[in-house]
C-alpha cells in the first residue's frame, strides 16, 4: 500500500528516502508536487495511514527511511499514536520524525501546547500545511536543510 | 238530855255517819300506813346495796384521782414542753411573717411584671399573625419560584444541548470547513502559477478574486472559532496590571498606530482582576476598532482610563449593587455611529459599512462582549455620528 518515486535524479547527490503518511489524497499530492519542485534530491513513499505507516516500518526495519513526515489526524491510527510507537520502539527510535498538520491558525495557544507536546513527545519539526503552494515549498526545503545540514543535501 | 229532839236525832245520824266515814278513812289509811312501811323497808334494802356500790364507785374514784394526779404531773411536764415549743413557734410565726412580706413585696413586683408580659404576648401575638399571614404569602410567592426555578432548569438543560451542538459546530468548522478551503486556496496558487501563460487575463483575474473569496472565508472562520472559543476556555483570574496589557496592545498594533498618526493616552491605570490572554484581547479588539473607524481627517486619539466605582449608583440591572467594580473606558475622537445602532454593533455578524469601506468580520465586538461577560462584567458603547465613541466596560474589582 505504498508507492515510491524517485523525485529529483541528481546523480553526485544520494537522494533522501523520505517517508510520508497522509490519509488526504490532494494533501499526497501537494506534497508530493512540493518535493519534486524544491532542489533536493529524494526519493519519496507514501502511505495511507497509520496503520499502514506503522506495518511499513516493521517491514522495512532494516532500511528506515532518512526522515517520516507524518500527518497529524489520520483515520485507524492518528499521527500522534504513530510518535509514540516509534519512540518507544529502539529500532525506530533514531529515525527523524516531522509532524504534518492540518491547520490550527485561529487558535495559537493550542497550537503552541500541541508543538510543545509533540517536540516532548520526540518529533524533529513541526508544519502546518499553508494554503499557498509556494509556501508550502518552502516550509518542506526549510525543514530539510535545517534537519541535513551536515549532508550538505541543499544544492543551491 | 234524855229528852231528845228530833233535831238532836238527825245530829246523831250525822255524827254516826261521821264516825263511820272516819273508822272507813282510818282502815284506808292503814292499809296505806302498811304498804308505806313495805316500801321504807324496801327502799332501806336498796339503800344498803347503792351504799356498797357507792363505796366500791369510791374506790374507784380514788383510784381514778391518784390516775389523774399521775396524769396532771405529765401533763406539767407536756405543758412545759408545749410552751417552749410555743415560744420556738413565735420566733418562727415572726420570721415568717418578716419573710411573709418579703415574699408579698415580690408577689407585687411579679404581678407588674405579669402585667407587663401580658402586654408584650398580646403584641407577639399580633406580630405572630402579622408573620403568619407573611408566611403564607411566602409559601405561594415559594411554589411560584420552585415553579419558575423547574422552568429555568428545563432551560438550562435545553442550553446544554444547544451548546454541545455549538461545540460539535466548532468542530466542524475546523476540520472539516478549513481542510476544503486550505485546498481551494492551495489549487489556486498552484494554478495562478503553473498555468500563468495558458490563463487569458481576465481568467487570471478571477483567480485572484477567487482567492480574495477564500481568504476572507479562512478569516470568517478564524473569528467564529475564536469567538465560540472564548466561552469555552479555563477561567482563572489574575490580578494583573491594565498598563502592561495596553503597552502589549500598542506593540502588536504599532504599524497601524503609525500609519494613523494615533495616539494612545492610557496612564495610572488600575490593576483588575482578569483572564489575562481574553482580556488583551478584548482591549486589542477596542483599540484597533477605534484605529479602524478613525476619522481620516484628523490624527487618532485614544484615551483608555480605569478607576474603581461603586455600582450601585449606576443602575445597571446587570451588575450587583454595593459591589465593587473596575470601571474601564476606551474614547475616541473617531468617525463614531448613529446612538441606535449602540447595542446591534455587539451582535455577531453586524456591520455598519460594507467590506469595501472597512474590513473585518463582524465579530469584533461580539468577541468583546463575550469576554465582558465571561468577567461577570459588562460593556456598552455610546456614540453619535463623526463624534468619536465611547466604551464602557464595568468588571468586579
Amino acid at each position: 500500500m505504498f508507492e515510491s518515486m524517485m523525485m529529483n535524479t541528481n546523480p553526485q547527490i544520494t537522494p533522501l528516502n523520505i517517508l510520508f503518511a497522509d490519509d488526504d489524497v490532494d494533501d499526497r499530492f501537494f506534497f508530493e508536487k512540493a518535493l519534486r519542485e524544491i532542489p533536493i534530491a529524494s526519493n519519496l513513499t507514501t502511505v495511507i495511514d497509520g496503520e499502514h505507516l506503522m506495518d511499513y516500518l516493521s517491514e522495512n526495519i532494516e532500511q528506515l527511511p532518512d526522515v517520516l513526515f507524518l500527518d497529524l489526524s489520520m483515520p485507524r491510527k492518528s499521527g500522534f499514536e504513530c510518535l509514540s510507537e516509534i519512540r518507544e520502539n529502539i529500532k525506530l527510535n533514531d529515525m527523524p520524525v516531522v509532524m504534518y498538520s492540518t491547520s490550527y491558525t485561529s487558535d495559537k495557544n493550542y497550537e503552541e501546547s500541541m508543538i510543545d507536546v509533540l517536540f516532548k513527545m520526540g518529533a524533529q519539526g513541526f508544519i502546518r500545511k499553508p494554503g499557498d503552494f509556494a509556501k508550502l515549498k518552502q516550509v518542506i526545503h526549510d525543514e530539510l536543510v535545517m534537519m541535513f545540514e551536515k549532508k550538505s543535501i541543499n544544492q543551491n | 238530855m234524855i229528852a231528845i229532839k228530833k233535831s238532836d236525832e238527825d245530829e246523831l245520824t250525822v255524827a254516826y255517819k261521821e264516825i263511820a266515814i272516819q273508822k272507813e278513812e282510818n282502815e284506808k289509811l292503814l292499809a296505806a300506813l302498811k304498804i308505806a312501811k313495805n316500801e321504807l323497808a324496801f327502799q332501806i334494802e336498796e339503800k344498803g346495796k347503792r351504799a356498797e356500790e357507792l363505796s366500791i364507785a369510791n374506790k374507784e374514784l380514788v383510784f381514778q384521782n391518784d390516775e389523774k394526779e399521775k396524769r396532771a404531773a405529765e401533763l406539767t411536764i407536756a405543758n412545759k414542753e408545749l410552751a417552749f415549743q410555743n415560744n420556738e413557734k413565735e420566733k418562727r410565726a415572726a420570721e415568717l411573717t418578716i419573710a411573709n412580706k418579703e415574699l408579698a413585696f415580690q408577689n407585687d413586683e411579679k404581678e407588674k411584671r405579669a402585667a407587663e408580659l401580658t402586654i408584650a404576648n398580646k403584641e407577639l401575638a399580633f406580630q405572630n399573625e402579622e408573620k403568619e399571614k407573611r408566611a403564607a404569602e411566602l409559601g405561594i410567592a415559594n411554589k411560584e419560584l420552585a415553579f419558575q426555578n423547574e422552568e429555568k432548569e428545563k432551560r438550562a438543560a435545553e442550553l446544554i444541548i444547544a451548546n454541545k451542538e455549538l461545540l460539535a459546530f466548532t468542530y466542524i468548522s475546523s476540520h472539516d470547513l478549513q481542510e476544503p478551503l486550505r485546498k481551494i486556496q492551495t489549487f489556486v496558487t498552484i494554478l495562478l502559477e503553473n498555468e500563468n501563460e495558458n490563463l487569458s487575463e481576465s481568467g487570471k483575474n478571477n483567480f485572484q478574486r477567487m482567492q480574495l473569496a477564500a481568504g476572507r472565508m479562512q478569516q470568517l472562520i478564524d473569528d467564529l472559532l475564536a469567538f465560540s472559543r472564548i466561552s469555552t476556555t479555563e477561567l482563572t483570574l489574575e490580578k494583573t496590571d491594565l498598563n502592561k496589557i495596553i503597552e502589549e496592545v500598542k506593540t502588536e498594533l504599532r504599524d497601524t498606530i503609525q500609519e494613523k498618526q494615533a495616539t494612545i493616552e492610557a496612564t495610572e491605570l488600575c490593576p483588575a482582576n482578569i483572564i489575562v490572554f481574553q482580556f488583551r484581547q478584548l482591549m486589542y479588539n477596542l483599540i484597533s476598532n477605534a484605529l479602524k473607524f478613525s476619522n481620516p481627517a484628523i490624527p487618532a486619539h485614544i484615551i483608555v482610563k480605569s478607576r474603581i466605582v461603586k455600582v450601585s449608583k449606576l443602575n445597571n440591572e446587570n451588575l450587583s449593587p454595593e459591589k465593587n467594580y473596575c470601571y474601564i473606558t476606551v474614547k475616541d475622537n473617531g468617525i463614531g455611529f448613529e446612538p441606535h445602532f449602540s447595542e446591534r454593533i455587539f451582535e455577531v455578524f453586524q456591520k455598519l459599512h460594507g467590506k469595501d469601506e472597512y474590513a473585518g468580520t463582524g465579530i469584533g465586538l461580539a468577541i468583546v462582549k463575550k469576554i465582558a461577560e465571561n468577567h461577570n462584567g459588562t460593556i456598552t458603547a455610546t456614540s453619535e455620528l463623526n463624534k468619536g465613541a465611547q466604551f464602557d466596560i464595568y468588571i468586579p474589582a
